[in-house]
């Protein structure tokens, strides 16, 4: 711990609030962490985790830039503590790609149809899509827009999102992942 | 000069920028934290208007993880108020600090700064500073801007009218009132739009960065304009005594020189702009309040002391639309306190901040007259608008730039005989009024609401009298009534008659029919503009006389040792893709693979200065043009040494993909980082200048769109949207579509959704996104865009500007449709915004409560 | 927009719960979903020094159904009761209600009992508590007790629920083989808590409508039922007339309340629509042609 992690750990015990010990797994590696429990999931994620992928645009629940997958399900890492995911599997924006490198699918997509353009929105839409697909992989076009209507986008007006989206289902209806 | 091309531009090349992004290793300004980095938070008045009577932070500064507190007194010691920036004859800019500390004038004025561990510890410690405050009446709407009775905002102001000024335009040999009273009707309307918040979805944010060692700053900034956050940054913090400055002037010889030298050569190419700034803008302002002067002197006599400059860094931005163009207050008081500090500071503005005091933009009254025969012939217009500025003026700019431009605008894309405008803005208190994407957007909303109007009681369609009013190709070359320059690329008419094409208008007809068994009603609403996108040589002349030099744009491309390309732009993208643009165009003239193409933006250490930006519609124009001449400049330096080199004619040299050889011959060829070695050069530099094309700069368009009015709810859909639009010569049209696309949904939100609400005595009422609505996937439609592409005669680097366009067309476009729809109950639409409620009132359905 | 400092808890056994409930009372606050409460808290509305999270406790994501009726334990999440199959078949109305709630991402953490916990007006679930008849059971250190629907919701976001108390079971009774439901609802955006919205049900017999209820949200101060309405349906065939006569009495009843999204009158005809839109959607899930 650096000087300034204990100083800090200091002045949040004297708060009065709660130390907690979380254990969870973020893409695939086992993670834990010692913070105060009025944390939330995202603070932990950008901060502890320095997984900075996962943007914050609200933090009270609306627009959807905060999404990650637990367990395999979208959820708000705003509207989580981090303690709730003691023991859970989070997926972040920075789990999608291989190993290698190699784009997810809906990557691809998004890049091939310019899905977004300041790209603050793009982790949650990304998440989102990567849940949708995982149950329905052909969804129509307005069940696509149902699904990410969770989710804002102040650039696009969507359009070249869903045009992304759709362009995933084909990338993964041919197989290549 | 056979420019050879590797052919990208024109083309939906994939953006440049997604490798990082969408990934997730972008760089915004939240994921930027220094060692040691304290967290600031601000506290904001709970007031629309209070007298602070006391401050008391002694609990908070006790509380855990606190380092430091500034209340506005503090700051006031170490800071200068934002001066006026673009004075203007008949205007008062009241000056203001970073924090207040005497009078609070909005909910969410800033009063003190928390400097703490954590951001959680800093709220923590927020809530313990205890503030007394007398409240005093509020000034809520526009009405009591203007009401002489209501307590004034502003000490030294003459009530709450800041600026009172009427523009004339009469180049025939009749007065305005001549025309007026010579057209065979005038049809009067007042019109009013509600306050929008552009909310980008990416907040404010800064991180002032200290080295601990040389105390050395660097502010990592998601601003538009990093060199005018460094200079005016460093211009308005670091007060100090005549004394001091004085002492640190007489020490630090070089950088004096250095100082004078810059500032002499900025005076000479600017001297007309400032000549003209000063006569009677800076007489208006000085006739209400003298104190600029001492400021100005002491903020330019500190600026010379200072030892040290900040630089700033701003990397990914999460949109802008306007919001992050100004410099904040925010942004002053943490240089400020990491100065004081000496250690770094970051401020991540949360969204309820945001929603309070990120940007506020277009309340407006217009009351619009237009003369005009009884064949359908306008004759002449008169405004009368009004600005509700809020408490604070935007610094640099805001209401009297927006002001400015209608000013030029409002004509549109018509011919008038005769034209009049008074502006006036009003101080009021809510949040600062800031640039919103295309900011004098409602001129085209009003007129274009207007025409429509004026179609409907002399009976025609609203086709038809703009096909009659439009200036046609056959009047070209001419001139707006307002002085800018019209060539045959300002194509609206022909945009509109495209638009006409591609609606269906029988088939909307059956679709109308039809639905009113649902109780549904259809309506289809047009809207034709032109923007100026950077508008031609002159227009920025008309706007604001001594404005036009700092549109200049500076490129510089390099070639370095290595062989590898990279370009420098002080255009700060935020969404645009410029990486992508620029790269297209880079690639094209030096014949390399955009992936070989690195642009360099955002770092004052490394860009060249401008003090603008992004923003005005400037970074494919100008931006983009500057790039493309610095780009052929260094072409120029590669086929010079490669012909000597290769001892071949200059003509015969190509470039293709990377490789420098004789026509024909690429096995004769060399690489850049070959043919520096072996010329034994440094590599190879250029930096262009460049203020834009000598004739075109417009960008035009018409939107067209049909609604469907459900009226058991109020609920609007959109069955068809389309907008034709000229932009002239793309560079992507992916990315176009994109910006058009955007804009749009805006312009939806604008009309449908969203409003910044404030109640009878100013207390904000749309403080989260539970309740400012930002629409989503499920109500913003599918929008077709159909391009032109008009080429001026001048040919080459046509670019022009295509960010704002989508946004000035679409409420227009959408009022319209919606009054078509319900003039079965003869409803007028005056409001910009029409939720539900408003949609079933105007209809009759209910009754206001 | 951070949440203040609170002890945080996290019991593994409902007792354990309901102990630090009994020994903290007013000054605890219940953690299920989270999807309101840490909004809440981020906003610093909600302050709880104490905050007991339920999520360590195995056993309460649980739905049964015994007899026809179907019970939910209080971490059943809206998602998960929106795929039930159980749910399905024998509580339709439920899985009628869950894709209006909210987004998925919300649904996928929010809890079907804290929607009824939290009570708020706008929401869809307390509609569908007090249109059903269902029992809700209230468990604190000293046992339990079960609350009738109608007694439940008490003001804006006020139940009869206790501070020791955990809102322990929702049993929604027997689905009759004879109902039809619908849920309908007007908001601003996709997703949003609706302006106004109605459930309906409606038992049909014979084409005769044997037992009504109209159950509106966003529409007071609590979700509310308005009675007249549903009797003067009783006894008459499911038809337009009938519906809109019941409309007209809804739209006369009900004064709900405005704020910046729409006026009391909007309000007023918007339930007024909704409830012929609703008995409407009823009807026509079992093809009655209305
Ligand atoms: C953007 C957004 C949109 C939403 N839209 C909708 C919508 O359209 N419709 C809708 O219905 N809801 C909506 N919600 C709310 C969401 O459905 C919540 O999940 C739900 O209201 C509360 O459930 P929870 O499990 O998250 O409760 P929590 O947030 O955990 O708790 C809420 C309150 O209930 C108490 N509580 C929870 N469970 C119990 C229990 N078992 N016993 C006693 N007390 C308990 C808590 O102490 C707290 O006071 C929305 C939320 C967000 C963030
Ligand atoms: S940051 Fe979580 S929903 Fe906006
Ligand atoms: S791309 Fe900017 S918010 Fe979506």
């Amino acid at each position: 711990m650096t000087d300034t992690q204990s100083s800090r750990l200091a002045a949040e015990t004297a708060t009065g609030g709660s130390i907690v010990d979380v254990s969870f797994t973020v893409n695939g590696s086992a993670t834990s962490v010692t913070v105060e429990a009025r944390r939330t999931l995202s603070d932990v994620i950008r901060e502890d985790c320095e997984l900075t992928g996962t943007h914050l645009g609200c933090e009270h629940g609306v627009c959807g830039a905060c999404t990650v997958l637990v367990d395999g399900q979208p959820s708000r890492s705003c509207l989580m503590l981090a303690a709730q995911a003691e023991g859970r599997d989070i997926t972040t924006i920075e789990g999608l790609a291989g190993p290698d490198g190699e784009l997810h699918p809906v990557q691809q997509a998004m890049m091939d149809a310019h899905g977004f353009q300041c790209a603050f929105c793009s982790p949650g839409f990304l998440m989102s899509t990567v849940a949708l697909l995982d149950e329905n992989p052909d969804p129509t076009s307005e069940e696509i827009r149902e699904e990410l209507s969770g989710n804002l986008c102040r650039c696009t007006g969507y359009q070249s999102i869903v045009d992304g989206v759709e362009r995933a289902v084909k990338i993964m209806k041919g197989g290549s992942k | 000069m056979s420019a050879n091309t590797s052919g990208l531009v024109g083309q939906s090349v994939k953006r440049v920028e997604d490798d990082r992004l969408l990934v997730g290793n972008g760089r915004y300004v939240a994921d930027v934290n220094p060692p040691g980095v304290l967290h600031a938070v601000f506290l904001r008045s709970p007031l629309a208007h209070a007298t602070i009577t006391s401050i008391d932070a002694t609990a908070a500064r006790r509380a855990p993880g606190v380092v430091a507190i500034f209340t506005g007194s503090d700051m006031e010691a170490i800071t200068h108020p934002f001066p006026p920036f673009a004075m203007q004859p008949d205007l008062y800019t009241p000056l203001y600090y970073c924090l207040s500390s005497t009078t609070v004038r909005m909910v969410g004025d800033p009063v003190a700064l928390v400097l703490a561990e954590s951001r959680h510890l800093a709220e923590d410690a927020l809530e313990l500073i205890e503030v007394d405050y007398e409240p005093l009446d509020t000034v809520a709407s526009i009405a009591e801007g203007l009401s002489p009775t209501k307590p004034q905002l502003w000490e030294k102001a003459n009530g709450n009218v800041l600026y009172d000024h009427v523009h004339t335009f009469a180049p025939g040999n009749e007065s305005v009132d001549a025309v007026f009273a010579g057209a065979d009707r005038v049809i009067t309307e007042r019109l009013s739009c509600p306050r929008q918040s552009n909310q980008p979805m990416e907040t404010r944010g800064s991180v002032v960065e200290v080295d601990p060692d040389t105390g050395h700053m660097t502010i990592h900034n998601a601003t538009q304009s990093s060199h005018m956050l460094r200079w005016i940054g460093a211009a308005l913090t670091g007060k100090q005594s005549t004394r001091e400055a004085a002492k640190g002037i007489i020490a630090n010889k070089e950088r004096r020189k250095a100082f004078l030298a810059g500032a002499k050569s900025f005076l000479k190419e600017n001297a007309e702009g400032l000549k003209a700034q000063d006569n009677d803008g800076m007489k208006s302002q000085l006739k209400a309040d003298k104190s600029f002067l001492k400021h100005a002197n002491l903020i330019g006599v500190g600026l010379l002391g200072k030892d040290d400059y900040p630089d700033v860094v701003a990397q990914d931005i999460g949109g802008g639309f306007g919001a992050k163009g100004s410099i904040a207050r925010e942004d002053v008081a943490l240089i400020a306190a990491a100065g004081e500090l000496g250690r770094s500071v970051k401020w991540i503005e949360d969204r309820v901040e945001n929603l309070m005091d990120g940007g506020q933009a277009r309340e407006e009254d217009l009351t619009l007259s237009i003369a005009v025969d009884d064949d359908g012939t306008f004759r002449g217009l008169k405004v009368d608008l009004v600005i509700d500025q809020g408490a604070y003026p935007g610094f640099p700019v805001g209401a009297p730039l927006a002001s400015a431009i209608m000013k030029v605008m409002f004509p549109g894309s018509y011919n008038w005989d005769a034209f009049e405008m008074r502006s006036r803005i009003v101080a009021t208190n809510k949040g600062k009024y800031v640039a919103y994407r295309g900011p004098w957007a409602n001129e085209t909303w009003a007129r274009e609401r207007m025409v429509d109007i004026v179609a409907r009681a002399l009976k025609m369609s609203p086709a038809e009298i703009r096909l009659k009013n439009l200036i046609g190709d056959d009047q070209m070359p001419t001139a707006m009534i307002t002085g800018p320059k019209i060539d045959e690329t300002m194509s609206t008419k022909k945009t509109l008659e495209r638009a006409l094409e591609l609606l269906d208008i029988d088939q909307f007809e059956r679709d109308r029919d039809t639905a009113l068994a649902e109780n549904h009603y259809l309506g289809l609403g047009i809207a034709s503009y032109h923007e100026a996108a950077p508008g031609p040589p002159g227009y920025w002349e008309c706007v604001n006389p001594g404005t036009e030099t700092l549109l200049n744009e500076e490129a510089q491309a390099t070639v370095e040792t290595d062989g590898s390309v990279v370009v420098y732009t002080s255009q700060m993208p935020h969404g645009q893709s410029h990486e992508t643009t620029y790269g297209q165009i880079v690639a094209d003239e030096l014949g390399v693979a955009i992936e070989d193409v690195k642009l360099v933006f955002g770092d004052t250490r490394r860009t060249p200065f401008s003090i603008l930006g992004t923003g005005g519609s400037r970074g494919g124009p100008i931006g983009g043009g500057a790039m493309k001449y610095a780009s052929r400049a260094v072409r120029e330096q590669l086929v010079d040494a490669a012909s000597k080199l290769l001892e071949a004619d200059v003509a015969d040299i190509e470039i293709v993909n990377g490789n420098v050889h004789v026509a024909g011959v690429p096995a004769r060829g060399v690489t850049f980082a070959e043919l520096i070695a072996q010329t034994a050069g440094d590599g190879f530099e250029a930096t262009r200048s460049y203020r834009g094309k000598g004739d075109g700069g417009w960008s035009v368009a018409t939107h067209a769109c049909i609604v469907d009015v459900d009226l058991d709810t109020g609920k609007v859909t959109f069955p068809r949207y389309l907008v034709v639009e000229d932009c002239g010569p793309i560079i992507n049209p992916a990315i176009v579509d994109g910006q058009v696309r955007g804009g749009v949904a805006q312009g939806i939100g604008a009309v449908l959704y969203e409003r910044a609400t404030y109640d009878d005595d100013a207390n904000l009422q749309s403080a989260t996104y539970m309740d400012y609505l930002i629409p989503t996937s499920m109500e913003i439609p599918e929008i077709e865009v159909h391009h032109m592409e008009t080429l001026s005669p001048g040919g080459e680097n046509d670019f022009r500007g295509v960010g704002e366009g989508g946004m000035i067309g679409a409420p227009a476009a959408i009022t319209n449709a919606i009054e078509d729809a319900l003039s079965p109950f003869g409803a007028r639409i005056t409001s910009q915004y029409l939720p539900p409620t408003k949609i079933l009132e105007l209809a009759g359905v209910i009754s206001p409560d | 927009m951070k949440a203040p400092p609170f002890i945080y808890h996290r019991p593994e056994t409902l007792d354990d719960a309901l102990a630090l409930l009994a020994e903290h009372g007013d000054e605890a606050k219940v953690l299920a979903g989270g999807q309101s409460l840490i909004p809440l808290m981020a906003l610093r509305m909600g302050r709880p020094a104490h905050v007991v999270d339920l999520g360590a406790i195995d056993g309460l994501a649980e739905i049964t159904e015994a007899d026809g009726a179907v019970s939910l334990g209080p971490l059943v999440r809206h998602e998960q009761a929106n795929r039930s199959d159980v749910i399905a078949q024998h509580a339709p109305l439920v899985a009628q209600t869950m894709p209006h709630v909210a987004h998925r991402a919300i649904r996928t953490q929010g809890t079907v009992l804290g929607s009824i916990a939290h009570g708020d007006p706008a929401a869809e679930m307390p509609a569908v508590v007090i249109a059903t008849g269902a029992t809700l059971t209230a468990t604190s250190s000293s046992g339990e007790r079960t609350i009738a629907a109608a007694e439940f919701f008490e003001g804006y976001l006020d139940t009869a629920l206790r501070s020791d108390e955990i809102l322990t079971d929702v049993t929604f009774p027997a689905w009759p083989s004879t109902a039809v439901s619908s849920v309908v609802e007007v908001a601003r955006r996709h997703g949003d808590y609706a302006l106004v919205g109605v459930v309906t049900t409606l038992d049909i017999t014979d084409d005769i409508v044997t037992d009504a209820a109209l159950a509106y949200f966003g529409a007071a101060s609590t979700a509310i039922r308005v009675s007249a309405a549903e009797q003067s349906l009783i006894g008459s065939s499911p038809s337009r007339e009938a519906f809109d006569a019941a409309a007209t009495i809804v739209a006369a009843e009900l004064a709900p309340p405005a704020d910046i999204h729409g006026s009391t009158a909007y309000r007023k005809h918007l339930a007024g629509v909704l409830t012929t839109r609703g008995l409407t959607a009823a009807v026509d899930s079992i093809g009655v042609p209305a």
